[in-house]
């Protein structure tokens, strides 16, 4: 049975009334969920979706219910798509997936897109950082999100996130990586001060997950797949990664100058940045990048190295923050 | 290194020659292509100056560990074997004793091998690079 079949079946069962699936097709991006869009026509309303399964393979693995009540939570609050369904056994399609609603007419920016905002970087990276401040002022407790996720402790966060990532390049490492592993033990060496309040962090905040109309409005604020609770500096230490500057490096994710991003964060969420919290988290997130790629790399073999964005993402992805974390090693600060 | 070179060609190979289903065509398949271009693109790069990049990475190392006399580290013994295959097996074996040198460097508190070792990881990233075309894949 097609997809489209398959949909039509689940979709019927799941409103109780006869769908008819159109224009379905694959989209890129989210190497971690395939991802279509489609229409369902339903009692002569026309319903416009986006689907996002588990792949056989992938980037990141994550669990779909996380993503789910992410978007839940965010929804209402953040320019966010509304979720509509979530089948962690497959049910018709097969595959874990979850359905949302789409927004159509943006333009999301490829991460290797030199100047992707055009005239427009400045109007969308303030909307964007005061998004995330935003993001950060929500008490998380009683929230979609808040209920299915454990609350670290705000001392623990820095520790929990370290040793998630520093085990996934444990798990996934196929060559050793000197770079990183002394990155790994210079954040263990010089810990950050603790959270000032544990928040939902987005968990992959950059200029790639953001859907703009290409006129300076932010439409979604997509991938939510990495949400978890936090430290929210974690979130601004992705984002300002130089990996997202789209050749920029004196404008965070291509859009505007780090201290304007800060300040205007600190303006939303309530909370301040700390300096010491910022260089610890931003060494932290060049090494969630590099774990990430180190799966991809380790993917793209198992899978018979046909899928070209795990080809891309453990390749010069890997390379690129080889060179960003050397980088950040000088600055860091003494080995004690 | 992971990938190799023949892994991403041969990747892109496979990925061009296997028919798309029909939900992949469009905007799916014209981003996947892109993709696959740009691998190529880096690939030639790496095809030009990767091995040279290998042997330079590995005589740094080398000449490193061999200079930190203090240390219980044995430097890897030197191959004349310039396959690829050989050259990251060696890699690999002199990137593992540079691992536990630093540690050891670090454990110590020795702050100028520790800063030689920094230098060296900006050598090593540098000889690594790689560097995207001008203009970006079709979304």
């Amino acid at each position: 049975m097609s997809l489209e079949s398959q949909a039509a079946v689940y979709l019927e069962r799941l409103w109780g009334e006869p769908v008819a699936i159109e224009n379905l097709s694959r989209i890129p991006g989210g190497a971690s969920r395939e991802t279509y869009r489609f229409d369902a026509r339903v009692g002569g309303r026309l319903r416009t979706l986006i689907l996002r399964r588990d792949p056989s393979g992938s980037l990141i693995d994550t669990d779909r219910r996380t993503e789910f009540m992410a978007y839940r939570t965010a929804h209402g609050r953040l320019p966010v798509p509304e979720a509509i369904a979530l089948e962690p056994q497959g049910a018709e399609l097969e595959r874990p997936f979850f359905l949302m609603e789409r927004i159509d007419g943006g333009v999301v920016a490829s991460p290797f897109a030199p100047q992707p905002f055009g005239d427009h970087a400045k109007a969308i990276g303030e909307a964007f950082f005061r998004s995330l401040g935003e993001l950060a002022a929500i008490d998380p407790v009683g929230t979609p999100l808040g209920d299915l996720l454990p609350s670290p402790a705000p001392e623990d966060c820095w520790r929990i996130a370290l040793d998630h990532w520093a085990k996934v390049i444990d798990t996934d490492e196929a060559h050793p990586q000197p770079i990183v592993r002394a990155a790994i033990r210079r954040l263990r060496r010089s810990p950050p001060p603790p959270a000032q309040a544990v928040r939902i962090v987005h968990g992959d905040y950059r200029s790639g997950n953001l859907m703009h109309d290409g006129a300076g409005k932010i439409l979604a604020i997509l991938d939510w797949e990495m949400a978890h609770l936090g430290d929210p500096i974690e979130d601004l230490g992705w984002a300002f990664d130089p990996i997202w500057n789209h050749g920029e490096p004196s404008a965070v994710c291509g859009m505007i100058p780090q201290a304007r991003a800060i300040a205007i964060w600190e303006a939303a969420s309530g909370l301040r940045v700390d300096p010491a919290a910022m260089r610890w988290w931003a060494l932290f997130n060049a090494v969630k990048g590099q774990a990430i790629w180190t799966s991809a790399a380790r993917e793209y073999r198992d899978t018979g190295c046909t899928d070209p964005i795990l080809g891309i993402s453990g390749w010069y992805t890997a390379r690129r923050h080889d060179e960003i974390i050397a980088a950040m090693l000088q600055r860091f600060g003494d080995p004690a | 290194m992971t990938p190799t070179l023949p892994e991403i060609l041969r990747g892109n190979f496979i990925a061009l020659a296997t028919p798309a289903t029909p939900e992949m065509a469009g905007d799916f398949m014209g981003a996947r292509i892109g993709v696959i271009g740009m691998l190529n693109f880096l690939a030639a790069q790496e095809a030009e100056r990767g091995t040279s990049a290998a042997i330079l990475e590995n005589r740094a190392i080398a000449a490193l560990l061999a200079s930190a006399t203090g240390y219980d580290i044995t430097v890897p013994a030197a191959s004349d074997d310039l396959l690829p295959t050989a050259l990251d097996s060696q890699n690999a074996a002199l990137r593992r004793a540079l691992i536990a040198l630093h540690t050891a460097a670090e454990d110590r508190r020795d702050t100028a091998l520790d800063t030689r070792i920094l230098a060296l990881y900006i050598i090593m990233a540098e000889g690594r690079k790689l560097v995207l075309p001008s203009s970006p894949p079709p979304q």
